[in-house]
């Protein structure tokens, strides 16, 4: 009994310093956001009235915004409301940050969810594969084409891809979510339009955003299928040159179990945390491929309002990557403990 | 081999991947390509924005508008008449009796009079407009007055050309609300401005808002209760497609009607394609370099005229701009009553050279110009670096984004602004206020370029002052005539070259107006067949 209690106390003890890790490190991101937004050379005011307007104009804005309090207490006043959860509201759109966040991230959150698929299912294989035929032809090619989605900017590979594939093709929809015909069709529930429309059972709707987000998320599939391949390449080599996997084939294990089965269990664990990572680097949202496919996604919605000094909305979308960081790291941890018997 | 295998397969199957495309708009919708992320509000109390503008005109309805041909002609849309008192500062205004709101409700003097005091009780970037004329919140009661349902009132400080008057009425602040509706709507003293912010709108317009989702589209429906002829199409729908690249390849598969900022380069390739035209325009728009005469160099008038001749205007406009510019070296832009096309400089070393001699300056000169980082500002100011650099004139480019580029010009924290003007209404004053009038001359003594790049226009103040008081039309025309030959030569502002507003749209559209400022596109008797 006495020793349960003990084990009961130390788990609430992990927990406890595990939410206190979090909680000191959006904080953190919080402050320092928060800061470097109060420093940069823009002032909101003027983006709001523009370079014409009167002074009068210009002080009602000023005020409004609160920006004549002390840096401090317009600090402890943002953390407050933060922590009743709201957000304040942004400039630039006129709603509240959070309703923002809630249309702009689902966009971002379809892109990268596909991306990584694509990445993980072909990036895997070929990382595998390219280690097992080191320094072959297999190798060499899945490395030259690691190495063009790697170098090649994206911006570039989305209007090429543009122009290929749905102009000259018509394989894939243009720029945009949806076509016009669309719009307004689904109501939002989750505002994923991918989900929505599933849900609604608007499958026409559905099929057309198929086919609008297919180029988007082949491009950002090949880009972290780059990364993935040769992160997969390098973990794998790493093992395959282990003596456990001389033994196992001295032992007569076939190829495909000693490839897969011994050293690819081996490589999947700092592979889980690198895969983790990387999705969550894909959802802060690519600024460029938003603004070649004119996607609503969170990038675009984070620096356009970045450069028009709408704080809120900076702080706001800040907040959520770092949450979804936090998250991610949490998740990689569960991982590793599923995979690797001698961390559970 | 096998998972080479696999792999091929994989990669076989994600290009096969294919989706349905429809190669048309729906005919009862025009789609319009547009950045439209700088849209913040769709109230016309207080929008300022182009994007904004664009949608709110045609949403809302002014007193009076005039022909984009000739803005000259100016006419009654929800005033049937009007008439202007002998001292000229007392307009009365009599109300057509068949103009309704989208909601139904007439039309009324009393609408008039509380969208006007709303615009200015809400004192935003736009309030200028009609507080330039002498109207404050302290004697708004007496200057915006509806009289009885059809006649109001508007009366201005001083007497100026009743054409100004009108124009400034015709701009965007210048929209008519549906009181009744708005004052529905009204939160804590706040004139409805929540409520006409966002998703909502209360016109009399040929079309009303039906969805604004920020950052990415507007959406707007054929107003059903419209008193005039019933717009063209059903729908104007606003796609955010910030890419010129992707607007063309839109444009050029049908996807979209009208794409309207597409680059000189993408102009030039869809000049083949059958299925599309191309629509100019005038913006309005003036591009120019401000030098700031509190630098001792640019204090000096013979170098400030050295400056003008270093620039490749011709060249400029041929290899950057492609057509999407002319070299204009006046204040008034093309189009505008007084317009005038003196060009007296072209790109001249030698002259240059003399100027600088007889200015005393000693070269080599380093001069801060403070550019915006996107083109065509970066193109211009490289090109004139260049020219500049021949003689011993060294701009020191600080290439920064937009709102820092506004910032230090308004901050005057620079020697050299590459920069432009466009006009708020399409009357010379627009121009003439901010390049030849000093504060202290200005009716509500706000401060103009001239003030921030510390010049003093001298005589041209008043001068220009008195054009915007002249009723004779052709007597206002010799004065703004007269005012920019002798503002060009002596004022530090270097005019370059005026925008061409080219707009490219799928060549069944028809009867797509453009304005004569930006954002005076007018949608509503576009059709497509």
């Amino acid at each position: 009994m006495a020793l349960s209690a003990t084990d009961n106390v130390h788990r609430l003890g992990r927990v406890a310093s595990w939410l206190a890790t979090v909680a000191v490190t959006l904080l953190g991101l919080v402050a320092l956001t928060f800061f470097i937004g109060r420093v940069i050379p823009i002032d909101p005011v003027l983006s709001i009235v523009g370079e014409k307007a009167t002074q009068e104009a210009y002080d009602k804005v000023y005020f409004a915004l609160g920006l004549d309090k002390p840096i401090w207490e317009q600090f402890t006043t943002y953390t407050l409301k933060l922590l009743q959860g709201d957000f304040g509201t942004s400039f630039t759109t006129t709603r509240p940050v959070l309703s923002d966040l809630l249309t702009f991230f689902p966009a971002t959150l379809e892109l990268a969810t596909i991306g990584l698929f694509i990445g993980i299912v072909l990036g895997v294989p070929a990382g595998v594969a390219s280690a097992y035929w080191h320094d072959k032809w297999p190798d060499h090619l899945i490395r030259i084409i690691g190495l063009i989605g790697y170098s090649v900017p994206i911006f570039w590979l989305g209007l090429v891809g543009l122009y290929v594939f749905y102009f000259k093709l018509d394989w894939v929809s243009g720029p945009g979510q949806i076509d016009v015909f669309y719009v307004g069709i689904v109501k939002p529930i989750t505002n994923s339009i991918l989900i929505d429309s599933a849900l609604r059972g608007e499958w026409e709707v559905f099929w057309n955003a198929v086919s609008h987000i297919t180029l988007p998320a082949a491009l950002i599939g090949y880009f972290s299928l780059a990364y993935i391949s040769r992160m997969t390449r390098s973990l794998m080599l790493d093992q395959l040159t282990q003596e456990y996997v001389l033994t196992a084939r001295l032992k007569g294990a076939n190829e495909f179990e000693v490839v897969l089965g011994h050293a690819l269990r081996n490589a999947a664990i700092p592979l889980v945390t690198i895969i983790a990572l990387s999705y969550g680097g894909l959802l802060e949202g690519s600024v460029l491929i938003e603004t070649v496919f004119g996607w609503p996604g969170i990038g675009s919605y984070i620096a356009s309002s970045l450069f028009r000094g709408d704080i809120n909305a900076v702080l706001g979308g800040t907040f959520l990557v770092g949450a979804i960081f936090v998250f991610l790291n949490q998740l990689s941890d569960v991982l590793y403990a599923t995979l690797d018997p001698r961390t559970r | 081999m096998r998972l080479t295998k696999t792999l091929a397969t994989a990669l076989l199957g994600m290009t096969m991947l294919t989706g349905v495309s429809f190669a048309a708009t729906p005919a009862d919708t025009l789609v319009i390509a547009d950045a439209i992320d700088d849209v913040i509000t769709l109230d016309p109390g207080e929008v300022g924005e182009v994007g904004g503008i664009m949608a709110a005109k045609q949403i809302y309805q002014p007193l009076v508008t005039f022909d984009v041909k000739d803005p000259t002609q100016i006419f009654g849309v929800l005033a049937k008449s009007w008439e202007v008192s002998e001292d000229g500062t007392v307009f009365t205004f009599t109300m057509n009796p068949d103009a309704k709101f989208a909601s139904g409700n007439p039309v009324t003097a009393f609408d008039v009079e509380y969208s006007l005091r709303r615009v200015v009780a809400m004192a935003s970037r736009s309030a200028f407009l009609l507080t330039q004329f002498e109207i404050s919140s302290d004697n708004v009661e007496e200057r915006i007055k509806a009289i009885d349902e059809s006649t109001f009132v508007f009366t201005i400080g001083q007497p100026y050309a009743e054409s100004f008057v009108l124009y400034a009425l015709s701009s965007y602040v210048g929209g008519i609300v549906d009181s009744v509706l708005v004052k529905e709507h009204e939160v804590d003293g706040d004139w409805g401005n929540a409520w006409l912010k966002q998703g909502n709108s209360a016109g009399s317009g040929p079309f009303e808002l039906t969805r604004w989702e920020p950052k990415q589209s507007i959406l707007l429906s054929a107003n059903p209760n419209f008193w005039q002829e019933t717009p063209g199409v059903e729908r104007v729908f606003f796609q955010h497609v910030p890419e010129s690249a992707a607007q063309r390849l839109l444009l050029e598969k049908g996807d979209i009607d009208i794409a309207n900022k597409l680059g000189p380069d993408d102009h030039a390739s869809i000049s083949a394609n059958a299925d599309v035209k191309t629509l100019d325009g005038s913006s309005g728009v003036i591009y120019y370099m401000g030098l700031n005469v509190r630098n001792e160099a640019l204090s000096n008038p013979d170098f400030v005229k050295a400056m003008k001749y270093l620039v490749d205007y011709d060249g400029i406009a041929q290899t950057i701009g492609q057509g999407t510019i002319d070299v204009h070296q006046t204040l008034v832009p093309a189009g505008f009553l007084g317009a005038s096309d003196y060009t007296p400089y072209s790109l001249d070393i030698e002259k240059a050279k003399e100027l600088i001699a007889a200015s005393g300056v000693s070269t080599p000169v380093t001069l801060d110009a403070v550019v915006w980082n996107v083109p065509p500002y970066t193109d211009f100011a490289q090109a004139v670096q260049a020219t500049m650099a021949q003689v011993g004139v060294n701009l020191n480019l600080l290439v920064v984004d937009g709102q820092q580029w506004l910032e230090r010009y308004r901050a005057a924290d620079l020697d050299v602004w590459v920069g432009l003007w466009g006009p708020d209404y399409p009357d010379p004053h627009s121009n003439a206020k901010a390049f030849a009038v000093n504060a202290e001359d200005a009716p509500d003594g706000s401060q103009s370029l001239a003030d921030r790049f510390g010049w003093d226009a001298g005589d041209l103040s008043p001068r220009a002052m008195a054009a915007l008081r002249e009723n004779d039309t052709e007597a206002r025309r010799t004065m703004y005539e007269e005012i920019q030959v002798e503002h060009t030569d002596t004022s530090p502002f270097l005019y370059m070259f005026q925008e061409v507003r080219r707009v490219a749209i799928r060549s069944n559209v028809e009867g797509l107006v453009l304005g004569l400022t930006l954002s005076d596109d007018r949608y509503w008797n576009v059709t497509k067949d």
